[in-house]
Formats: structure tokens, sequence, C-alpha cells
């Protein structure tokens, strides 16, 4: 009677946006019975609550916009833990690009929110593959530290930016080692200086102002980031592939407290997988990026996510790939299932794993008070013949036209005989 | 009447060096088991499919396909696919496995020749190194039969190489016995880039047209040589018949043989396109520079087998039609680079629901081991835009129509009696993000089997790389 009052409330216009109810759901998380239909109520951008299908009372279906899942697939919006959306847009143009720093100091300190574009054309198609966020990571261009990532949802809001500065990049791959002179060993000492030039710069912040300190390799900016990586308040992200490289920055970091290293790529983190369990670090894998291409990925392979899963090392995945391949999220999720993981880790490792591992506490499941993403499936979401029915972002449903649904349309005529005029008749539905 | 028996007598001529069938095949496979698939779902791969069927294997080729069960077939070995799936063995036509290997070095990255817009003169298979481990990737995908190419970075990249996905110490033993060659042409952006860059020709799309019509001229004038020196030869030839008829010492004709150009590689393999003995394989993204190869092709008279990459084929899918040239895509790569900046999900199905040829292609190390999920997501992107396709005929562009593209459709491709046994069985329908190919024949020779940990190791990874204990 209680919640009663409260929808009725909520009917009478609180918040912003009117409820919605999603009912008839299959809904695909962890936590619930895949076999157990419940409706989901939306209250301006938030899940207001999620019972057992039909139980909520009958005002509620009389008054609410009622969108029936007729008993289908809905999942949490699914969750990116690595692209460049919004920050490149045309990667073989170098001037669409923002996500390296190159000819410039800055490392740690380089925020790629300052250079997102929610206007990218790019961004529309997320959604339409059920991605609703995605962790923006930066590359590195002359330094091992490549700056900070941001958070942003795929709606195409101008303020999209969701979490700023979620975390601090590190890469130590083959590749890597240019930026300390040539040796990984460098790289990692290079890496572990700014850290601790980050605690000495925020022990001392009165004599660093007042010029007192012996001088910094780092610059400020730089100095800041990774103190709130050092105090833990961001997390380290670390890009790395050797399983000798994994051990050797782990142990070097264990020299802090408080710091929070997530491993990214980590091809070779299956052999490790007891250690990373013991250690807590979680893994953020790119499941089909499966071939040896240098000699710090003689061990790739696809059933990565599974070994690590099985023994209790929390995954997330990444679409991180040079391409708009926006399907290979859940593709990757597919074939992670198909090379042992069980479906729900899979699922997991693009909703709620992600979701703990980058700090956002209100995304990644359907449930009260959490944000409300979620996206309707016309069948099993990690099937590639499967496609978003309905896509809902921070409690509003997602526009599916794009760009390239528009080009679509205006050549679909032609399997018909009729050559488009290039007008824009016949686009509209 | 007559210029075609010169055209003939100069065919079989200037060849000779393809007749003598230089760097030869050597692969043989070996000998195959008599076998029965039996209770298996089948994709043809012409299009059709039998929900219920058999396939009968004997000496590598298949003898007999067919729906229930087989009547009067005996077999020494007997595989109940019920619940599974079979299919032909996939064809990638677009592949860099052997000249861009793992690892990917500079030492190893021998797949463009960027030293000159037109290098017609290289032949892919003398890059591919039989060693990559890639290859054993792409068999776990169920691909039997690639295509490798030459790069894009020139306008004439050079000869590709059809083989067959099979462990082997030399490419020649790998390579696809009988398949014509290719030669990889490349429109747009790639060439323009590489001489662009270093200050000369082509700088621009209009200088990589007038680099492609010299070459064209170039090889009409080679073709030429070879016409004029076929008939002073025949005329030699006769006259000295005439006089050894006469047998008269004084009537001898001291007039010299004449003698044969000079071979020129370079201009080899472009007549050989325009005898229509190589097929042309032509890197191409846009749907404007499409319509002017068409005319190119017109201009100088031979036929475009297939436009790679095609991004933007949807656009002028009737003209691909009309010309009888099959476009091989990407499911989903778009906007990498300004030129694939209009790409389409949608762009496979469209294609094909026009009536032309649509392959799916990789181009990809990644790509190769999943052509079957690429060909998924096309079909759900049709299927979103309401074009009606079927699963079997969405088969067609990862089987039978790529090697209608190679070539090679008369031996391999589809599930028909007479063909190379090229198989793969499915764990789950292959447009399924579950299934895993877990058995793949080459000319009916067990290649793959993951229940029981059977595949190939390549020598480098001997040692190196522990291999999966999922298969």
């Amino acid at each position: 009677m209680k919640r009663l009052l409260i929808l009725l409330c909520l009917v009478a216009g609180y918040g912003h946006g009117s409820p919605v109810l999603i009912k008839n759901a299959k809904l695909a998380q962890h936590g619930l019975d895949n076999e157990m239909l419940v409706d989901i109520l939306v209250q301006g951008d938030r899940f207001e609550a999620v019972q057992k299908a039909s139980s909520f009372a009958d005002d509620v279906y009389q008054t609410l916009e009622v969108i029936d899942a007729e008993g289908r697939w809905v999942t949490p919006g699914f969750i990116d833990s690595a692209t460049s959306i919004g920050l490149v847009d045309v990667p073989g143009l170098g001037v669409s690009s923002d996500n390296q720093v190159e000819d410039f100091p800055l490392g740690a300190g380089f925020s790629v929110s300052l250079a997102l574009n929610p206007d990218s054309s790019l961004i529309a198609m997320a959604p339409t593959d059920g991605i609703t966020r995605g962790v923006i990571v930066p590359a590195p261009g002359n330094s091992n530290y490549a700056g900070q990532s941001s958070v942003v949802e795929f709606s195409g809001h101008a303020e999209f930016v969701f979490y700023t500065d979620n975390a601090v990049h590190l890469y130590l791959r083959e590749r890597d080692r240019k930026f300390a002179g040539g040796s990984r060993a460098a790289a990692l000492y290079s890496a572990m200086l700014g850290l601790r030039e980050s605690q000495r710069y925020s022990q001392n912040r009165r004599a660093f102002a007042a010029n007192k300190l012996r001088p910094f390799k780092l610059s400020e900016a730089d100095l800041k980031a990774l103190a709130k990586v050092v105090s833990g308040q961001l997390v380290l992200a670390v890009h790395v592939d050797r399983a000798a490289d994994i051990r050797a920055v782990l142990t070097a970091l264990a020299e802090f407290e408080a710091i929070r290293p997530v491993l990214m790529g980590a091809t070779e983190a299956w052999k490790l997988a007891d250690d990373l369990a013991a250690r807590g670090v979680p893994v953020v894998l790119n499941v089909l990026d499966n071939t040896p291409d240098n000699f710090d990925k003689l061990g790739a392979r696809l059933d990565n996510a599974a070994i690590l899963s099985a023994a209790a090392v929390r995954i997330a995945f990444m679409s991180s790939t040079p391409f708009s391949e926006f399907r290979s999220l859940t593709q990757a999720a597919g074939v992670a299932v198909a090379n042992g993981l069980p479906f729900k880790r899979a699922l997991q490792a693009i909703t709620s794993s992600p979701a703990q591992i980058w700090g956002l506490d209100s995304l990644g499941s359907i449930e009260a008070g959490g944000i409300a993403d979620l996206v309707i499936w016309d069948g099993d979401p990690l099937e590639l013949m499967s496609t978003p029915v309905k896509t809902m972002i921070n409690g509003n449903w997602v526009e599916s036209r794009t760009r390239q649904s528009l080009l679509a349309r205006r050549y679909l005529r032609l399997s018909k005989g009729q050559v488009p005029d290039g007008s824009t008749a016949g686009l509209e539905k | 009447m007559v210029k075609l028996l010169i055209t003939l007598a100069f065919a079989a001529c200037i060849f000779t060096a393809q007749a003598m069938d230089v760097y030869p095949s050597t692969y043989q496979p070996p000998e195959a088991p008599d076998l029965l698939i039996i209770n298996a779902s089948l994709y043809v791969g012409d299009g059709s499919e039998i929900e219920k069927g058999f396939v009968h294997v004997r000496q590598g080729q298949i003898v007999d396909v067919g729906a229930g069960s087989p009547v009067d077939i005996e077999s020494t070995w007997v595989i109940d696919a019920q619940g599974k799936w079979v299919t032909p063995g996939i064809i990638d036509v677009h592949s860099h496995l052997g000249n861009y290997p793992s690892p990917s070095y500079r030492g190893s990255s021998d797949g463009n020749e960027a030293t000159s817009p037109v290098t017609s003169e290289v032949w892919a298979e003398h890059s591919v190194w039989p060693q990559d481990p890639q290859f054993p990737l792409a068999l776990a995908g169920g691909v039997t039969t690639l295509q490798v190419l030459p790069g894009s970075a020139n306008l004439f990249g050079g000869r590709s190489v059809t083989v067959k996905n099979v462990w082997s110490r030399t490419v020649q033993g790998m390579k696809f016995p009988g398949a014509p060659y290719g030669l990889k042409m490349a429109c747009g952006e790639n060439p323009k880039r590489v001489y662009g860059r270093k200050g000369s020709a082509p700088s621009t799309r209009m200088g990589n047209f007038a680099g492609y019509r010299k070459a064209w001229i170039d090889a009409l004038e080679y073709q030429q040589s070879w016409v004029r020196y076929q008939r002073d030869l025949t005329k030699f030839e006769d006259q000295r018949t005439a006089s050894d008829d006469s047998s008269d010492e004084e009537g001898k004709d001291d007039k010299e043989e004449p003698s044969p150009p000079k071979r020129n590689l370079q201009m080899e393999t472009l007549v050989g396109v325009l005898d229509g003995d190589i097929l042309v394989h032509n890197h191409c993204y846009r749907a404007d520079e499409m319509a002017q190869i068409i005319d190119l092709s017109k201009e100088f008279g031979y036929q475009v087998t297939a436009f790679h990459h095609a991004v933007e084929a949807y656009k002028i899918t009737d003209l691909l039609a009309e010309n009888n040239i099959c476009s091989a895509m990407w499911a989903d790569w778009w906007q990498f680079k300004l030129e694939s900046f209009d790409g389409i999900q949608e762009n496979i199905p469209l294609v094909h629901s026009a009536g032309a040829c649509a392959i799916v292609h990789s181009d990809s190390a990644i790509g190769i081991q999943r052509l079957n999920q690429e060909a998924a997501k096309a079909l759900a992107a049709g299927a979103r835009l309401g074009l009606t396709i079927s699963r079997a005929e969405a088969m067609t562009w990862i089987t039978g129509n790529a090697a209608k593209a190679l070539g090679i459709d008369h031996k391999t491709g589809t599930l028909h009696n007479g063909k190379m046994a090229d198989l793969v069985i499915w764990s789950h329908d292959p447009f399924s993000v579950y299934a895993r190919a877990e058995k793949v024949f080459i000319d009916g020779v067990l290649r793959l089997d993951i229940d029981k940990g059977l595949k190939p190791v390549t020598d480098f990874e001997l040692g190196l790389r522990i291999q999966d204990t999922q298969s």
C-alpha cells in the first residue's frame, strides 16, 4: 500500500520524465532467475522497483506508459570497458583523433574528458547494439602514463560525460618500452618514479608551492593525477600482456598500500589466475585478440576469460579495436562462452563487473535505485542474430535512427530497381 | 578466324612460363578414409539446406549428399552428427596469413612491395611463411581454403595465391591445385597516400587512374609484341617448310629465325588478365570509384572478378549485378578511414538482395577465425531492414560465392557430388555465436578435432605457445 502511494505520487509528476513500466521482461542478470518474468518500473533516470510480473497494483498498469516486453530478454545496458568513441572519429584521419598526446609534456595529467564530442556520428550507433556506456581511454603518445579515461553515456546528450577522470592509464606493453629509453625495466622504473614523486608531492604541497623541493621529473598536472592513484581515489589501469610483466608490475605496486590496479588486455593473465584472485586484481580482456602477434602475446588464447573466472578473478570485456565494430563486445562475450565461460559470467563482464571495476555504483544492474539503462532484446543478447528492440539510457528511450540507418534506407530502394534521387523523400517511415 | 587462330597460338606461347607451371603445387592430400556423416543439418553452400541428411565421402571426394537416412551406403567410419551442422569448408577470399604473419614485425611483414605503384611482377606466394601460427587459428574457425593477397599500397599489388589450409613445410605444399592466379589492384586512398607522400605519382585519385591506364596500355603493347613474334615465327616456319619441300639448295631462305621478345614479369601478369587466365581482385571502397573501375575494365577489355572491401557496394548493387562482379565485404568495419565513412551493416544483405554476388571476407587474422559470425551479423542487419534472406542463402557468402570468386567453384565451396570433401562439423548452428568447428576435413582428411585435441601446431609454436586446454 505504501508502495502504491509512492507510485501515485510519482505518477502525479515527481521527478523529470513520466514513469515507464516495462512488463513481462525476462531479466538476464546475475542474482535473478532467468526463467522468472519481471516488471520494471522506471521513474526519472532511475529504476524505481523491480517485481515479479503482474505484481504491481492494478492502477500502475492502468496509469503509466507500459511497454510489454512479451517475455523477451531484458538486460542492463552494456558497458564497454575500453573504447575511443567520442574521442576518435575516423582513426585513419589524424585530425579526428584526440586520444594521444605526442609532443607535449603531459602524461597522467592528460584528461580525455576535455576533448569528448557528444555529436560524433559513432555515438548513436552504440545503443543500437545494446551498449549504453563506455570507458573512453587515452593511448600513450610520449609517456607510459597515457592520461585519464572518462566514462560516458552513448545518448548523444551534450552532457554525456558520466564520470570524469575515473582512472589513470599506464601502458607497459612491448611497444611501450620506447617511452622509457627502450627497456621495459626502465618503463617500470619510470612508472614507479612517477608514483613516488606524486607521493612526495602530496605530502609536501606547501613546500612544492614555495619551490622548496628538489625538482620533479613530472609536471604538476601529472603529479596531481598520480597522487589520486597512490591514495586509491583513482583506479590505475595497467595495459600489459606478458605474464612476467604482470608479475613485475604487481610486485612493484605492492609498495603502495592503497593503490587499486586493474589489468587491461592482459593476454597472459591466465598464467597468474590464482595470484590475481588472491590479490583481488580485476582484469579487462579483449577476448577476440588471440593471435600471438608479438612476443608478449605468445600465450594468447580464447579461454583466458574462462580460466580467470574459474579462479574467481573479476573480469570485464572491452571492444577496443581500431575499427568501429560495436558488435564485437557482445561477440566477445559470446565467444568467451563458447570457450568455457559460464553465460552469467559473460553477461556480468559487460554489465555489473565493469560497473564495479570502474566505480559506477549505480550502473550495471536492473534494481531499485539504479540508473535506468536497459535493453530489450529480440533474442539471447549475446547472439549475433539478436537485435535490441528498444534501448533506454538514463530513463529515456534512445532513438534508433543513425547516419548509417539513413544511408541503408536511402539505398534500400535499389534492390527494387529504383535509383535514389538524393532527396529526403522516402526516408521517413 | 585468322585473328582467333593467332590469338590462340599467341596465348599458347606467351605463357610458356605458366604452361610450365612454375612453383607448382605439390599438395597431395594423404589417403582419406571412407566417411559417412549422418543425421546432420546441412547448409549446402549453394543457398539450399537439408534439415536432416547425410554426406558420404570416398577418396577425399563427396560422392553422395541427401536428405533422411542413407540407403545402401556402407562406410568404415560413420559419424552421427545428431544435433550438429555440416557446411562446406569456409573460404576466405581476402587474407594476409603468411605474408603478414604473427608475430608481426618488420622482419616478418612481407605483404606490400610499396616501392612502386605498379608491382604486378610480385607473387604473394613468394612471401607466404607456411609456419604462420595464424593458419591453425583460421582452421579452428572452419577455414579450409584462403586467398592470400599482396597488400593495397600499389595500383597493381601483384599476384595472389590460393592455398588449402594445411600444415606444410612449403607454400607449394599448400597451393590449391589448379586454382587460377588473382591480380590484386587497389583504388583510392592507399596508393595515393603511399606515393603522394613520397612526392611521386599517384598522389590523387585521377593519378591512380592515369597509372592504371598507362599500365594497361603497356600490357596491350606487350601482348601485341608477342602476337607479332608469333606471326613472324609462323611465316618463318612456313617459308622454311616450303623451301624444305622444294629441296632446292639454291632457293633456301637465309632469313634469320625471329627471336621472342624478352619476358616481362610485370606485363605477363597483366596480359594474363587480358586473356582471362588471371582474376582481378580489386580493393575499392567507394561506389563512385568502383563505377570508374568498371569503365576502366571495359576500356581495356577485361573482367573485374571481385571488388574487395566494397564498403559502398550497396550504392551500386545494380551495376555490380549487371556486370557480374562479386563484392567481398566486412560485416561491420567502417569509419576507420575517410573512404570507409559510409559503411553500413546492411551492405552485404543489400548486395545479396539485389541479385549480385555477395561474399564475407576478413582481411584480418582475427576476423578469419569467425567468418560464420560475420555472416550472422550481416544477416541480422538485413533482417532489421526487412530483407528476407535465409541462413542457407547467407552461407553462400562464405562458401559457394567465395569459391566462385576464386575460380574454384567446380572443385569446392558446396556439398555436391564430385567436390573436394572440404567439410566442417559445427557444434551448433554456425550462425550462433556459441558454435565451434568441432571437426574440419580437407579433401576428406581430418585436420582438426576439438574432442581429440587434434590440430596443427606450427614449428614456430613448438615449445613457445601453450595450447588451449579447452580445445
